[in-house]
């Protein structure tokens, strides 16, 4: 069945990107949007947009039953949900199943027995795929906690089934630590993901951070697109993804691959999913969970295979049949991407939503942008702080570095502050160019290094004439001033003026 | 023309002398340094210089923190310095005078508060944990000195630019 029409389920970035691959299918497109996101340019570019409500997610992006109603209401075919908000969310997929509306991505059924982190190690289990010694239960008490701990020995992890994005996260190096981590990461999950179910595994020290891309159709083929490395994190957050991995050679691009379409299939998985490994130094890699959805950074499984993941997500939930085979897949080049976020890295990365008054965005070979952003954009303080996905593809690891230094320098962000500068310390420095990563490697050179900028007195003295020039053309009481600089009586208006005189 | 500006904290003077041909100048700096220059402007804050041979691209920010300017990577914030204004007279006289508040940036929701009214605190101890865009930040002291005021409670909200607590 071909689709006719799309409602998209999210905002941002991810709604513009699915909505231009709608556009490239022939496919008409249906935006939602929360009172925050009226000028968004994903209401902007769709062929239809309807209001959900307030700027909270609860109150908008949230509501599963208002969108499915949009969606009967739209004649909308499919729902495509983007990822975050209800991308992972087992009852809304199943909601959609029993509308008659296709949720583009798996089946409920899939994404209960793999969403949960503790079901997920036992559907690991299942396809003897390796995974980190632990439960594969919640604990139920210290007591238990305890046990499992000194049975796989210390340092071990306390991690939250329902978890994601390092909440409900606590690493334990002693057993008198355990009691106060154990109630900080049960009481930090049920929070978060309103269960406090926690789970122990071995620690794995100095790991990377490995995932491996899959696609299932409905007809039981599915294949793997190659690796992306996620180490440079902060805080348990990706700060940066590349495809491919450094450290990954085929025989092991081929080991993870084959493990990971083989634990999706067990689970009747279809359409795009991510199955993450933590990889210790000795190139074992152990199973950390699966994303049941589309990822943030698929951008770089994209250039380095050729593909459109969204295209074959949309070829996927129409029906249809996977267009290649696994020995058809071939990765060619590097590309990295920088998360590019409304955030001050030199102070202390404080959340900084607000107007973009001032936006030079970069171009050029080997540059791709994802954004959803423009000159005059308040980004809203209610979402992540998500701007852009600066994505540099060249045909190795060290040109991608240099053009996207290149591409850092085009790019300027203004009224808002922005992370630029923590990826020009970050592409500039020699771990991160030998590839020496892995997943405590951000946190350690943000405690050796402050983002700063450095001072040249040259410099400054430019900036004093082009402050002064600026200065210089703003109108004083009214009248435009009669500053040096060009442009700003403009020709035309001269022209006309001395016409309306002459009379 | 002449126009006087704080340039990263630091006093510039610099004068404007038109020349015949347009967007050419003759800048002097500080009273002594000249250069010649030629200046386009492209759009609305964004200005390509020509000094000496050499191009650059200066890129005008305008926020609620002041002006900025971008230029090679580096963002360099100005003020204009008029010695008559009782603005500038203000903050050349020293800054770290009298009580100062701690603001909320953006709005959000309080999390915790780290300190009680009459604490003596140091400069950039936190005082207030507030969370916006789904991150918790720490809000801290400019100043070493007392809490004189303590206007905000965990769970409460705040708008951008609202006081929380005041240091003396």
């Amino acid at each position: 069945m071909k689709f006719r029409k799309v409602l998209i389920a999210n905002r941002g970035e991810i709604a513009l990107r699915i909505i231009r691959a709608c556009r490239e299918l022939g496919i008409g497109t249906v935006a939602v949007y929360s009172d925050a996101d009226r000028a968004a340019l994903h209401v902007l570019e769709a062929d239809e947009a309807y209001r959900l409500g307030p700027a909270p997610a609860a109150e908008s992006y949230l509501r599963g039953n208002l969108i499915l109603d949009i969606a009967h209401k739209t004649k909308a075919d499919a729902i495509h949900p983007g990822y975050g908000f209800l991308s992972e969310n087992a009852n809304f997929a199943e909601a959609c199943e029993k509308a008659r509306v296709k949720f583009i991505g798996p089946p409920s059924s899939a994404m209960r027995a793999l969403g949960s982190k503790t079901s997920a190690r036992q559907v690991a289990d299942s396809v003897k795929m390796p995974r980190t010694p632990g439960s594969v239960k919640g604990l139920a008490s210290l007591e238990e906690a305890h046990a499992v701990a000194a049975e796989i020995g210390y340092p071990v992890m306390l991690k939250a089934a329902a978890g994601g994005g390092g909440k409900g996260m606590r690493a334990v190096f002693f057993a008198n630590e355990l009691a106060s981590a154990f109630a900080a990461a049960a009481s930090e999950a049920e929070r978060a993901f309103g269960s406090g179910e926690v789970y122990l595994e071995k620690l794995v020290e100095r790991p990377r951070h490995i995932e491996i891309q899959v696609l299932a159709d409905e007809h039981g083929n599915c294949v793997s697109l190659g690796e992306r490395e996620c180490s440079v994190q902060r805080r348990h957050q990706k700060v940066i993804e590349e495809a491919p991995s450094a450290i990954v050679d085929e025989d092991l691009r081929s080991r993870m691959g084959e493990a990971a379409a083989r634990f999706a299939k067990s689970a009747g998985y279809t359409n795009a999913g991510t199955v993450e490994f933590l990889v210790d130094e000795a190139k074992n890699f152990y199973f950390l969970e699966m994303n049941t959805r589309l990822q943030v950074e698929h951008p770089v499984t994209e250039l380095v295979t050729g593909l459109d993941l969204v295209h074959l997500q949309i070829h996927i939930a129409q029906g249809g049949k996977l267009p290649f085979k696994q020995e058809d897949i071939r990765l060619r080049g590097h590309a990295i991407e920088c998360r590019i976020y409304a955030e001050d890295p030199e102070n202390g990365f404080f959340p900084s939503p607000g107007k973009i008054t001032r936006l030079l965005q970069p171009g050029g070979p080997g540059i791709r942008e994802d954004s959803g952003i423009y000159e005059g954009w308040v980004v809203p303080m209610e979402y992540d702080p998500m701007l852009s996905k600066l994505v540099g593809y060249a045909q190795n690891r060290n040109v991608a570095i240099r053009r996207l230094l290149r591409a850092l320098d085009e790019y300027v962000i203004g009224g808002i502050r922005s992370n630029l500068n923590l990826f020009r310390t970050i592409l500039r420095d020699q771990d991160f160019q030998s590839a020496r990563i892995d997943t405590g490697y951000l946190d350690r050179l943000l405690a050796a290094k402050t983002i700063t900028q450095t001072s040249a007195p040259e410099r400054e003295e430019i900036v004093a004439i082009a402050a002064a020039l600026f200065e210089s053309m703003k109108p004083v009481n009214g009248d435009p001033s009669n500053s040096p600089v060009n442009g700003r009586t403009s020709n035309w208006k001269q022209a006309a003026r001395r016409e309306a005189l002459r009379a | 023309m002449m126009v006087q500006l704080e340039v990263n904290g630091e006093l510039r003077r610099v004068e404007l002398v038109p020349d015949e041909l347009p967007g050419r100048l003759r800048a002097v700096l500080d009273g002594e340094k000249e250069t010649e220059i030629q200046a386009h402007l492209l759009r609305p804050g964004v200005l390509s210089l020509h000094i000496a041979g050499k191009a650059y691209r200066c890129v005008l920010e305008e926020g609620p923190e002041g002006t900025v300017i971008h230029f090679a990577g580096t963002r360099i914030p100005y003020r204009i310095d008029d010695p008559r204004s009782l603005k500038s007279r203000r903050s050349r006289a020293g800054r770290h005078e009298g009580p100062k508040a701690v603001t909320a940036p953006m709005p959000g929701r309080v999390i915790r508060v780290l300190v009680n009214k009459g604490d003596e605190v140091q400069a950039h101890q936190g005082i207030v944990v507030i969370e916006a865009m789904k991150m918790q930040n720490e809000l801290k002291s400019p100043k070493a000195g007392r809490v004189i005021e303590l206007r905000v409670q965990p769970g409460g909200t705040v708008a951008a630019g609202e006081v929380l607590a005041v240091v003396d």
